[in-house]
């Protein structure tokens, strides 16, 4: 594939690569422009682990099933202890029966990024369905093998212990960060799955609309929504995390109408695990590349 | 035969009925007058006056053809009186003092070109200051910025200016493409005069205040000196200066909204008001980037997840 990108190791792009230093990270990303396809990259093609990011294109067969009446999205489900998945936040993090819709879980996978969620879902839609979605839409680099609970495991296995993993000499192998046996993507097939969503291809318009308001609902505020800390700016996305892994792929709307898909990958430097530095230099990086994409 | 001058000899003869005293008020002997009003009651074949009696009375055709002759006599002294005025006729305008030089020449220069006979007279005054200058009658027509209320004032079309924001060069926010209101937090705002500018300063501040920023101070005055030494930030349109930096505003909640205005009584300068009016909206939005104000979108609020939370 001939990468067009704008390269930004040139006199007049963003210096990237010292912004990302700065922050203690290595970066990778690919912005967007969802309308005219103005673009600019910095490492936009290095295939990566996408940590929950996965939940992503997990979301669109789940809609593009629902459009086919393959599964009701209204239909309920029971999640039980045996269902359950590690996970901070959501029904991972409940200690009862949770009975829920479908869409409602799809809803907790990405708002809060519920891992329980997410792999009820996955049971329901198909790890192959979802690769077979990514592969009608050429995202040719873009891969999920994993359920949550896989990940979960691996890093178990990899460690011989549980969270946390502060380690360096462990973290280095950790399966979940290699994007060879992880679920993986670039930053530039990020965007593109979610400018397909943004310009209702990716499933029905009504599913799409859907899916770009519950991607707005996402609750994290200190990554891409960071850098653009403005009433009149909506951001939309999904967060991945990893030992050392911060990321987020997602939308950004401005006033005057137009939007932008904008996907950032770090690795940090550090194995330490609160790094607000590296989160925001997610945002910092997307601001620079949207202003730079409205010069 | 001069009609108009014969007709003003008539009506001196019938207000002072006797012709030494009219030749006297006319500055003429009383012969040649006798004989003007004998050959100008030929003309019309009429007489005018009775002269049988010891006193001069006017006839009855000559008092009904009275009311005609001055009628007559005023109408030419009027054409005259306008064509020496239309020589020199001013129109006097009012320009905001910080409307750039280039627009207040191309107002000139525009106005000239539909209107070679008239001159124009720009004086640099404040919005509330030209309101009581339109209702003195000191000018004709005035460039206001809205909101502006004064009753007995009419108002051309408004036009809306996006207004972005001038930074000292070395200010951090020059390096980026567009600046966010928000973004200002901490810096001093350099505005012009809140009384000359009320309504203006008022909106402004309180959109200011809805995006984010709450300047620490706001100083007063037309002259950049504050923006270059890097203590102010100020708003205006697009500009090239030595030592500053203009940057846009994300989403355009600054603007600058202008019209021209005029007393509703200013009947005798009505059309010259309408060509200035016409000549303003066009220069405005040629050469200084104005547009109608229905161009300005309406602002959407993003919600995130949160703000309730």
């Amino acid at each position: 594939m001939i990468d067009r990108t704008e390269r930004t190791t040139g006199h007049h792009g963003p210096d990237f690569e010292t912004l990302f230093r700065a922050a203690g990270v290595t970066g990778w990303l690919y912005a967007a422009d969802i309308d005219s396809g103005r673009d600019v990259g910095h490492g936009a093609d290095e295939p990566l682990p996408t940590a929950s990011m996965f939940k992503v294109p997990l979301l669109v067969e789940f809609c593009r099933q629902a459009d086919a009446g393959l599964l009701d999205p209204t239909s309920r489900v029971t999640v039980t202890a045996d269902d359950r998945v590690p996970g901070p936040t959501g029904i991972s993090a409940m200690l009862d029966d949770v009975t829920i819709s479908l869409r409602d879980l799809a809803y907790l996978m990405i708002a809060v990024s519920d891992n329980s969620s997410a792999d009820v879902l996955l049971g329901r839609v198909g790890i192959d369905a979802v690769n077979a979605m990514l592969a009608h839409h050429g995202l040719a680099s873009t891969r999920v093998s994993q359920s949550a609970r896989e990940l979960n495991e691996s890093m178990r296995r990899d460690t011989g212990h549980g969270w946390p993993y502060l380690d360096p000499d462990e973290v280095a192998r950790l399966s979940a960060l290699d994007p060879a046996r992880a679920n993986s993507s670039t930053p530039r097939e990020m965007v593109r799955l979610f400018g397909l969503i943004w310009r209702d291809e990716a499933a029905s318009r009504a599913s799409c609309a859907w899916m770009r308001t519950v991607l707005n609902m996402q609750v994290w505020p200190h990554r891409l929504a960071s850098g653009f800390p403005y009433d009149d700016v909506a951001v939309s996305g999904k967060t991945g995390t990893l030992p050392t892994l911060r990321c987020e792929s997602g939308v950004v709307e401005y006033p005057d109408g137009r939007r932008y898909a904008v996907a950032v990958f770090t690795r940090s430097f550090s194995t330490a695990l609160i790094q607000p530095r590296a989160d925001a230099v997610i945002g910092t990086a997307a601001r620079m590349a949207v202003d730079h994409l409205r010069r | 035969m001069d009609l108009v001058r014969h007709l003003r000899y008539f009506i001196a003869v019938a207000e002072e009925l006797h012709f030494g005293n009219a030749a006297i008020r006319l500055g003429m002997a009383q012969p040649p007058l006798s004989q003007r009003i004998k050959r100008l009651e030929e003309e019309l074949g009429t007489r005018l006056f009775d002269r049988s009696a010891r006193q001069v009375r006017l006839t009855e055709s000559g008092r009904l053809l009275l009311a005609e002759a001055r009628e007559i006599v005023a109408r030419v002294d009027r054409l005259h009186e306008l064509a020496r005025h239309g020589e020199d006729t001013v129109l006097k305008v009012g320009v905001p003092p910080d409307l750039a030089a280039a627009v207040i020449a191309a107002l000139v220069a525009g106005f000239r070109e539909t209107n070679p006979e008239v001159r124009l007279a720009p004086a640099e005054i404040w919005t509330a200051d030209q309101v009581t200058a339109l209702a003195e009658g000191a000018i004709d027509v005035g460039l206001v910025r809205h909101p502006v209320s004064a009753p007995g004032l009419q108002f051309g079309e408004i036009l809306v200016q996006l207004q972005g924001v001038l930074l000292a060069a070395g200010d951090p926010l020059a390096g980026v493409g567009e600046v966010h209101l928000a973004d200002l937090a901490g810096r001093e705002l350099l505005m012009p005069p809140r009384e000359g500018e009320p309504g203006m300063h008022a909106e402004m501040l309180s959109e200011c205040r809805r995006h984010g920023y709450v300047p620490p101070q706001v100083h007063q005055g037309a002259g950049l000196g504050l923006v270059l030494a890097g203590a102010a930030v100020a708003f205006g349109p697009k500009a090239e200066l030595p030592g500053l930096a203009w940057r846009p505003l994300l989403g355009s909640p600054i603007t600058c909204r202008v019209s021209t205005a005029w007393r509703v009584a200013t009947a005798p300068m009505n059309e010259l008001v309408g060509d200035f009016s016409a000549v303003a909206v066009r220069t405005l939005k040629e050469s200084a980037g104005m547009t109608d104000e229905g161009a300005v979108p309406a602002r959407r609020i993003s919600r995130r997840p949160g703000m309730l939370a």
